[in-house]
């Protein structure tokens, strides 16, 4: 009878195994679910009681980036970039005289993942100093735990203040972050220095209604008041619904003579399209990500100009040649200068520090980052106080490029040569 | 109405009482803290999704904002303690009271409602929440940078860090007690009437039970539990953001407890448990864990329609109505 | 002027002469893809009574066919259409055949097993396509009238919309339209009838997945494509249809058009990162005053 029922709500056909496993009664076969997944979960398990990996010659780096969900896409340009780094350094010798290991993390966006991750990275897979995270939640988690394990940690990407903060704050606890990528007062300068070599009068700011980009467009404003340049106009749309068209719309009414998109992703790729339907023919700065993207580009109506500022281009200089050619072969696609060539010049960094200490030793390899100069594809990093890149329009070497879109490809305009 | 099935005999609470004294035991076992780290943070998950069951399962009212009574007791734990200075212990109790309030306040709103109208009030409710926050920032004492939007803020504990062994056990002895909690309020007389008007509200009315009223207690008692599961997470994480109001925590609590078995509470606290610790856990390349995850709901829904434990409590309820004799009288 | 006023704000633009008559127009045609969008679920939801939340990955498959027809110099936007459209159906027949179906006794497991295909659906994107945005080119906008300009995609969104909804309208009032409608209301009934309950809930759910494809496809030039794009036309779609009631068709439409309007005008008047707040708060007024939605008010059904 009751095989009966079971054969009701069990599809004509089912494999062999199905058919066992359904004919078994309630509690027999509860037992068995909770056992198998009662070995899944050992299973999974089993590798916490395994060997300890770092009795292997190398040095393990991990990588902890939004390899899944809606950042996904600036999470796996940040591995791809990141693996050509230490492919590089492998083919080179390696470092110290070992290989170089890269280990994955997905922090997945969410602060409580990265920290966890993190952790992963640090007390399972033993590795000697961790490249992340990408979005600014993400790497205060993951600044947590690799503090608390007294492990390096280099951030590329995350622009937030608070970051670096913490180094000025309470030295002995942070003393293990650094920023090899821009803070958002060093975004704006480089911005601004463009904007007033372009000698802009006006401009308009429109951004998503998150907290970094309302920064950023505070920090703009304060840097181009000391030059008299003034926003005409200032929007933040919904990051999760935008509507697009109104802002584009009072942004072009607005008449500035230039228009800041600072949001990285496609949402800047599709305010474009916008714009650029109405008519309007105002200039566009963009902050990278997205519309740094050839492919993408390709698409666009280019009406009106559209500059992108990245952190390095080819052409900027002869490393960063070498590295956009060296992408191109191992990826099949251009870097965009943003979410790709700060974290590979993070390795880098990261990598050379580990040589100029000499040792694999936290202590020594803080020491060598706080008091060396490394080359990377964007200039050569040395880092401040509160261990934070010295980029700007000033510095002698990191003042990222702007470059302008063509109907052929990009030019480089800015620094001016 | 007596109580049903072999969860009443000694195996079924034999078992779980197995499950717990291994959780006990784990961390003697000797594993990593990322493990201790990945369990506790699955504790918590699945009091959030047994808080969803008492709601979305027994009381038969489908939420999809239930991250609103999570993210208003994390945002509240941080902001009292970051922005207003607060002791802790007494920002949670503030945050409890504030997630329960909340949950009386969705209540009153979607008791008038039926199905797919509660399920859109509370999507919509724990959406704007979501669009709020993100926008919303708050200056830190400190300058130069902002607490609130994506970033999030941060959570004073005050006093010496907890020890990882420490917040283990605590959140285990946490998810004990409150799935003991959710399972006598399930099977309690005020349980009993929220699933007779999960069932039929037309015939819950004719008995003369004020629908609107027991509507609105289930979503505040789901919301407390929900909110103590934020005070929680907020304590451990040490960090509250936008995205603990977040849809996707809102779809996760609903979906964890459909796997689990919509109603039974142990489903859907077990499966979270589970999915969470195998899905976070064992360090799977992230391809792999998503389609894991998507196989997983997909396979166990469709060969266990009312999840693992709802299939397996109406299998042998229909075999007991089916086979009837042994001293049992329907 | 919305956002902040600066001095120069007074400044006369460079294109539209009347820029809320503008707003006004784009408003409607927001709207107007917030109906394309929910048109495949209204068919879903409305009539069949399922709970499908894989809609948003079928617009995004949409989306991703005309990129690749695109990317291969198959301009044709019919093309696009129709090549979503046939691999939708198919996808939707085979998703309905073998877990609607079979899962339909529990509802709720449906929407969330659907759920699970959405993030399935995601994750060969991304492998398949790549996590990076793709995008196709726009087009130049249809005309411009008045100083007021009709983006292509809003003109489009508009007449296709209208189609949808009148012919879904047409369709359920005729005879044609009653097995549907049967099934909704019982099916032990449209059984005993003789209808081939089981074949017309999954040929439905094909043709409701490439209803929601179509809205992909020719939405796909307006926007950037990634393999989490569907998620905002879900929610959207499950917003308008619930709210319309889910029982006369052209209230959807209408809901979706006020909604559009709602959103551009509030972010052009007021500050548009409130825009989709407003929205929601609109939805959960319009709840809490009309409990059934736009629902006309009819003897209260207990399901």
């Amino acid at each position: 009878m009751f095989g009966l029922y079971i054969a009701r709500s069990v599809p004509a056909q089912p494999a062999p195994f199905l058919c066992y496993l359904f004919r078994m009664t309630g509690v027999r076969l509860f037992r068995f679910l909770a056992l198998f997944f009662a070995g899944l979960l050992l299973a999974g398990f089993l590798p916490a009681f395994a060997d300890d990996p770092s009795s292997r010659p190398t040095i393990r780096v991990g990588i902890l980036a939004p390899l899944s969900g809606p950042f996904a896409s600036g999470g796996s340009s940040f591995l791809e970039a990141a693996t050509l780094a230490v492919e590089q350094a492998n083919e080179g010798g390696g470092i110290l005289g070992r290989r170089v290991e890269l280990v994955v993390a997905d922090s997945q966006g969410r602060v409580e993942t990265a920290k966890s991750e993190a952790m992963r990275l640090i007390s399972r897979e033993k590795v000697f100093a961790i490249v992340g995270a990408y979005l600014s939640e993400e790497t205060i988690g993951a600044i947590e735990a690799a503090t608390a394990a007294r492990k390096i940690l280099i951030v590329p990407v995350a622009a937030t203040a608070e970051i670096t903060d913490g180094v000025s704050r309470d030295y002995p606890r942070y003393r293990y972050v650094f920023r090899v990528g821009y803070s958002i007062p060093q975004w704006a300068a480089m911005m601004g220095e463009f904007l007033r070599q372009r000698g802009v009068k006006t401009y308009a700011f429109v951004g998503a209604s998150i907290r970094w980009n309302r920064e950023l467009a505070g920090a703009l404003k304060k840097t181009l008041a000391g030059s008299g340049i003034l926003p005409v106009y200032e929007a933040f749309y919904s990051p999760r619904n935008p509507a697009f068209e109104p802002v584009a719309v009072a942004a072009a009414a607005a008449a500035p003579d230039f228009l800041v998109l600072g949001d990285p992703g496609k949402n800047s790729v599709v305010f474009v399209k916008r714009i650029r339907e109405g008519g309007s023919k105002v200039p566009i700065l963009s902050v990278g990500g997205s519309l740094g993207d050839a492919r993408v580009v390709a698409s666009l109506p280019l009406s009106g100009p559209l500059y992108v500022q990245a952190a390095a281009w080819m052409g900027t200089s002869e490393a960063a040649t070498r590295y956009v050619t060296a992408f191109e072969k191992r990826f099949g696609y251009s870097p965009v200068g943003y979410s790709d060539t700060l974290p590979h010049d993070a390795m880098t960094v990261l990598l050379s520090a580990i040589r100029a200490a000499g040792r694999l030793d936290t202590d020594s390899v803080i020491s060598a980052l706080e008091k060396g100069a490394f080359p990377g594809v964007a200039g050569t990093y040395r880092f401040d106080a509160s261990h934070q890149a010295t980029w700007g329009p000033g510095s002698p070497d990191l003042h990222g490029t702007v470059i302008q879109w063509e109907k052929d490809g990009a030019r480089i305009v800015f620094p001016r040569r | 109405m007596k109580k049903s099935g072999p969860f009443r005999h000694g195996k079924f609470p034999g078992v779980l009482a197995a499950g717990a004294g291994v959780l006990l035991l784990l961390p003697l076992a000797g594993i990593d803290a990322f493990l201790l780290n990945v369990l506790t943070l699955g504790f918590l998950v699945a009091v959030y999704t047994g808080s969803w069951d008492i709601v979305g399962g027994v009381a038969g009212q489908i939420s999809l904002g239930h991250a609103l009574f999570f993210g208003a007791a994390t945002y509240a734990c941080a902001l009292l303690t970051s922005l207003a200075g607060w002791p802790f212990p007494l920002a949670a109790v503030a945050a409890l009271l504030l997630a329960t309030a909340a949950g009386a306040a969705v209540g009153a709103l979607s008791a008038p409602l039926k199905g797919p109208f509660v399920a859109l009030l509370t999507l919509a409710l724990g959406e704007g929440a979501h669009e709020f926050f993100l926008g919303q920032t708050f200056f830190s004492p400190k300058g130069a940078y902002s607490w609130g939007g994506e970033g999030g803020i941060p959570v004073l504990l005050g006093g010496p860090s907890i020890s990882p062994w420490t917040a283990y056990y605590a959140a285990l002895a946490f998810l004990v007690l409150c799935t003991w909690l959710m399972l006598r309020i399930a099977r309690s007389e005020e349980g009993l009437i929220w699933t007779a008007v999960s069932g039929s509200e037309l015939s819950a009315r004719a008995s003369g039970v004020d629908v609107l009223r027991y509507k609105r207690r289930a979503f505040m008692v789901a919301a407390a539990l929900a909110g103590a599961a934020g005070v929680g997470f907020a304590a451990f994480v040490g960090r509250a953001t936008a995205d603990d109001f977040s849809l996707e925590l809102s779809f996760q609590a609903a979906t964890f407890a459909a796997v689990g078995g919509r109603g039974t509470i142990v489903g859907p606290v077990l499966s979270a448990l589970l999915l969470h610790s195998l899905l976070q856990g064992t360090g799977i390349p992230p391809a792999g864990r998503v389609l894991l995850y998507a196989l997983a709901l997909l396979l166990t829904l469709r060969f266990f329609p009312g999840g693992v434990a709802g299939t397996l409590r109406d299998r042998v309820r229909s075999r007991r109505m089916v086979a009837p004799g042994k001293g049992e009288n329907r | 002027m919305p956002g902040s006023s600066f001095p120069g704000a007074d400044a006369p633009g460079d294109t539209a002469v009347n820029p809320l008559a503008q707003v006004l127009v784009d408003g409607i045609f927001t709207g107007a893809s917030y109906a394309l969008m929910a048109a495949g679920l209204a068919l879903i939801l409305g009539v069949v009574k399922v709970v499908n939340l894989s809609h948003g990955a079928f617009f995004t498959l949409g989306a991703y066919v005309a990129y690749v027809l695109d990317s291969r110099g198959v301009g044709n936007p019919l093309a696009a259409v129709f090549m979503a459209a046939v691999i939708a159906f198919a996808f939707g027949v085979f998703l309905g055949k073998s877990f609607i179906n079979p899962v339909r006794s529990h509802s709720f497991s449906v929407a969330v097993g659907s759920l699970g295909f959405a993030i399935l659906f995601e994750q060969a994107a991304q492998m398949l396509w790549g996590p990076h945005p793709l995008s196709i080119d726009l087009g130049a906008p249809l005309a411009v009238v008045d100083g007021v300009t009709l983006r292509r995609w809003g003109v489009i969104s508009f007449l296709v919309s209208l189609g949808l909804v009148g012919g879904l309208s047409h369709l359920l009032s005729r005879p044609l339209g009653l097995p549907l409608k049967l099934i909704a209301e019982d099916e032990e009934i449209a059984g005993s009838v003789g209808m081939d309950v089981e074949k017309i809930r999954y040929l439905t759910f094909g043709a409701a997945s490439a209803v929601a494809a179509v809205a992909g496809a020719l939405l796909a030039p307006a926007m950037a494509i990634t393999p989490t794009m569907g998620r905002v036309p879900l929610i959207l779609s499950l917003i308008v249809v619930i709210a319309s009631g889910m029982e006369k068709v052209w209230n959807l439409f209408f809901l979706a058009v006020g909604l559009g309007l709602l959103s551009n005008v509030s972010a052009y008047l007021l500050a548009p990162s409130w825009s989709y707040v407003l929205l929601l708060a609109v939805i959960c007024l319009l709840l809490v005053l009309r409990p059934s939605g736009l629902a006309t008010v009819g003897p209260s059904r207990d399901y």
